[in-house]
């Protein structure tokens, strides 16, 4: 079983904090991993991504052509992104920030107003955290424990910033279902 | 009676391979003297270069690695860096030509000089390249015939030659810059003394110290040593004064 | 056994120099290496270690030089075209007889080419830039665990056999994060109190030179240098082979692409087609023998590399005839995909093996 992620936004969205989150939490889960943030010539402006590549045995694909799921907090990058999901994929998408709109009938869309929801909870940066509990609602049912302790590792003591970003993660694990009722 | 002899840190078995008056053999003989003078022989290590300054390990009793051309600086720094890393205080010069300090490794001088890094430099400056039968250096003097500039250095043509003594005191790292002749007893005797106090810089921990020994190349100037001393008194002195630039110990 | 975390490679690669007491490195940015020096100038300092932020990569290798000369464990890390400025010093240090550690983590050239991921500096490593008879022993990882391992390894090389020894990246691995462990350095101190300049105390002073103006004296420093290069080849030459006792195709690969390479052999495995994976480990030494012992039953054998054809070169080398030698790769950008791979060895084999 191999899965790839791209998460996508722009700078200062914390794509690269939820990506090394998302990474731990695999990697937490005895999990084969690997992480590349954006490399190559849009490390400088706006636009930042990186892929994540899951798997239960040795992972040989550093790259991939497409992901299973992707994550769009930006309309920039959900353009740029849109065709690098598999088919019956998944694509999250910040609905805040970009149009909901459907250009592709064989993938699945999430849209979901993330900023919006993050100023509702009280801190506009962590979006990407209820992105990030949408996405783990959708592909495995990871212990709540590991996922704070993937927190842990990226924030280290900043003890708040956890508890924040692990409510919104928890936010986001539960909107689809709430949605849904 | 005085009774002269050998410097303990000049090798027994050795004997000077430069040319017959040239001044390298008196400035190596200085180094040796102080050396021995502050008791430092077991606590050097030395950089040689590449050009005429290159054969000094065959010379001076003391640890030395010969260095890439120009790079005498870096490899000083790391020299005396990971000594330093290792809780050890060693004491680490460099013996450069002017083409090996001053054009090559310019870059690799100058900033030594502005890390303020705790080495000492000696260059001799001769006004050419010697080893390779003296060609057009950075230290060339406006007018002066060298195999690469047959009808003399020119400012169009060729361009300025450097003053590397007043450079390197004008880096804020650097806590003594002097510029020395040996052209007479009066002139070695001083450079003797700010060569010492470069070295005494260093032990105290002030930074870069440089002294540049304006020195005579007689093969390649096609002049007697008496009157390649004589050229530097009466020349070469007047473009390249002899003078202490920056003693941060008189401030 | 120690807990794995999530480490980019060159961050890996930061930590083991220092699990392995590095306490020297000097360096000069470049994407996309630069990690390694931002990690290391806090963790020096800390640690009253010797760190210089150098003038160039001129600066940083010979200042590296300098501190070898001493006996120290010295890293400095830098990417292809600034490693090309760094050729000179490593031909010294291999006269010198010096133990550097250079991570030369590439991106794409010629020139100044630019940050996308590539292996193009096969032939800069392997060959080399300098002058005279000399080698590099040059270790080539495929993943961030074996950048720690390698680490330690190049560390313990280059002190065993006194010379400079390069731990070759696809920059693409060194901004790769991956789960590792890093272990504590396996391998054995190496006495250097034979030779450090630490100073002419209580015994005759040393000196460490290249210059030989001695013509007999010179030959025997080479000859020498051949010898100890003869043992190297012997002892040091490694090597990773996957599914090739039985293979009828080869596929050889280095550094990270040899992992989507393995992912090729496992799909034909599938499909039934006898594949195989050979990936060298040490570049220079390179294996050769054990290449032709493999390739002498193989009916193709197919180099793929994220460069024009580098390591064809050693390749051919080894399996000692090009009729049946053959290349699939691309100068940089993305990594080649398993997909591709398979498409091009299919057209390869369609091409000239009517039968496989």
């Amino acid at each position: 079983m191999i899965k790839n992620f791209i998460i996508s936004g722009s700078g200062g969205q914390g794509i690269l904090s939820i990506g090394t989150v998302l990474a731990n939490i695999f990697m937490l889960n005895d999990l084969f991993v690997s992480y590349c943030p954006c490399y190559g010539a849009e490390m400088r402006g706006g636009a930042v991504n990186c892929e994540i590549n899951m798997s239960n045995e040795e992972l040989l694909s550093l790259q991939n052509e497409k992901a299973d799921y992707v994550i769009a907090l930006n309309q920039t990058s959900l353009d740029k992104f849109i065709n690098k999901v598999k088919k019956n994929g998944t694509i999250i998408v910040n609905s805040s920030l970009a149009k909901i709109e459907k250009t592709r009938n064989d993938i699945k869309y999430i849209f979901a107003p993330l900023t919006q929801e993050a100023l509702k909870l009280g801190n506009i940066k962590i979006a990407n955290s209820i992105a990030l509990g949408i996405l783990s609602k959708i592909t495995d049912n990871f212990s709540i424990e590991k996922v704070k302790k993937a927190y842990e590792k990226i924030l280290k003591n900043k003890t708040e910033l956890i508890q924040k970003n692990i409510e919104a993660y928890l936010f986001g694990y539960n909107y689809l279902q709430e949605r849904i009722q | 009676m005085q009774i002269f002899s050998t410097p303990k840190s000049i090798k027994k078995d050795s004997s000077f391979s430069f040319c017959p008056g040239c001044d390298h053999g008196i400035a190596v003989k200085l180094v040796a003297q102080i050396i021995d003078e502050m008791n430092l022989q077991d606590k050097t290590i030395a950089i040689a270069s590449s050009g005429c300054s290159v054969t000094l390990y065959n010379f001076l009793d003391v640890d030395c690695i010969e260095s890439p051309h120009g790079r005498a600086c870096a490899v000083a720094t790391g020299v005396k860096r990971a000594h330093k890393a290792n809780g050890k205080e060693m004491f680490v010069f460099t013996y450069q030509g002017d083409g090996d300090f001053a054009s090559i490794g310019l870059s690799e001088s100058l900033h030594s000089a502005l890390r303020g890094e705790n080495i000492t430099a000696i260059c001799i400056n001769n006004t050419n390249y010697g080893m390779t039968g003296g060609q057009l250096g950075p230290t060339t003097v406006l007018g002066q015939i060298t195999t690469t500039s047959p009808m003399g250095r020119n400012i169009e043509y060729h361009g300025f030659p450097i003053k590397t003594a007043e450079h390197v005191a004008l880096c804020e790292g650097s806590a003594f810059s002097a510029r020395v002749a040996l052209y007479d007893i009066k002139n070695i005797i001083n450079a003797k003394k700010q060569i010492k106090k470069a070295f005494e810089c260093q032990l105290k921990g002030y930074g870069f110290s440089f002294v540049e020994i304006l020195s005579n190349c007689p093969t390649n100037w096609k002049l007697s040593p008496l009157d390649s001393h004589k050229k530097i008194e009466n020349e070469l002195s007047k473009i390249y004064p002899i003078k202490v630039f920056k003693d941060i110990t008189n401030d | 056994m120690k807990e794995k975390t999530l480490l980019k490679g060159n961050i890996a690669i930061a930590k083991a120099a220092l699990n392995c007491g590095c306490s020297c490195y000097f360096g000069y940015p470049i994407t996309p290496q630069t990690e390694i020096g931002e990690y290391l100038s806090f963790e020096m300092q800390k640690n009253n270690l010797a760190y210089v932020c150098a003038e160039s990569e001129i600066g940083a290798i010979n200042m590296a030089l300098g501190a070898a000369s001493v006996g120290a464990k010295v890293m400095t890390s830098s990417s292809s075209c600034a490693v090309s400025l760094m050729q000179e010093t490593l031909s010294y240090a291999c006269s010198d007889e010096l133990p550097i550690v250079l991570v030369n983590v590439m991106r794409a050239g010629p020139g100044q080419g630019y940050i996308f991921p590539s292996q193009g500096d096969y032939n800069q490593t392997t060959i080399g830039g300098g002058n005279g008879d000399y080698h590099i022993i040059s270790l080539s990882p495929s993943s961030v665990q074996e950048c720690v391992d390698m680490t330690y390894k190049a560390f313990y090389l280059a002190q065993k056999y006194k010379n400079p020894t390069i731990l070759l990246v696809d920059g693409l691995l060194g901004q790769t994060a991956e789960p590792c462990i890093l272990f504590d350095n396996p391998y054995k101190e190496i006495d250097n109190s034979s030779w450090a300049l630490t100073g002419a105390k209580n015994r005759p002073s040393r000196k460490i030179h290249s210059l030989e103006p001695s013509q007999n004296k010179l030959n025997k420093h080479i000859l020498n240098l051949k010898n100890k290069y003869d043992l190297i080849e012997k002892n040091e030459t490694d090597y990773e082979k996957y599914m090739c006792d039985d293979a009828e195709i080869i596929l050889t690969a280095f550094g990270s692409l040899a992992r989507a390479v393995k992912a090729v052999v496992n799909s034909f495995r599938e499909k039934g087609l006898k594949a195989g994976l050979f990936r060298p480990k040490t570049l220079y030494p390179f294996p050769y023998d054990a290449l032709k012992k493999i390739a002498s039953q193989a009916k193709a054998i197919i180099d793929i590399e994220m460069n024009l054809g580098q390591m064809l070169r050693d390749v051919k080398l080894g399996v000692l005839s090009d009729s049946k030698v053959y290349f699939i790769g691309k100068p940089t950008g993305n990594w080649l995909k398993k997909e591709e791979i398979i498409d091009s060895v299919e057209n390869i084999l369609k091409e000239n093996y009517a039968n496989i």
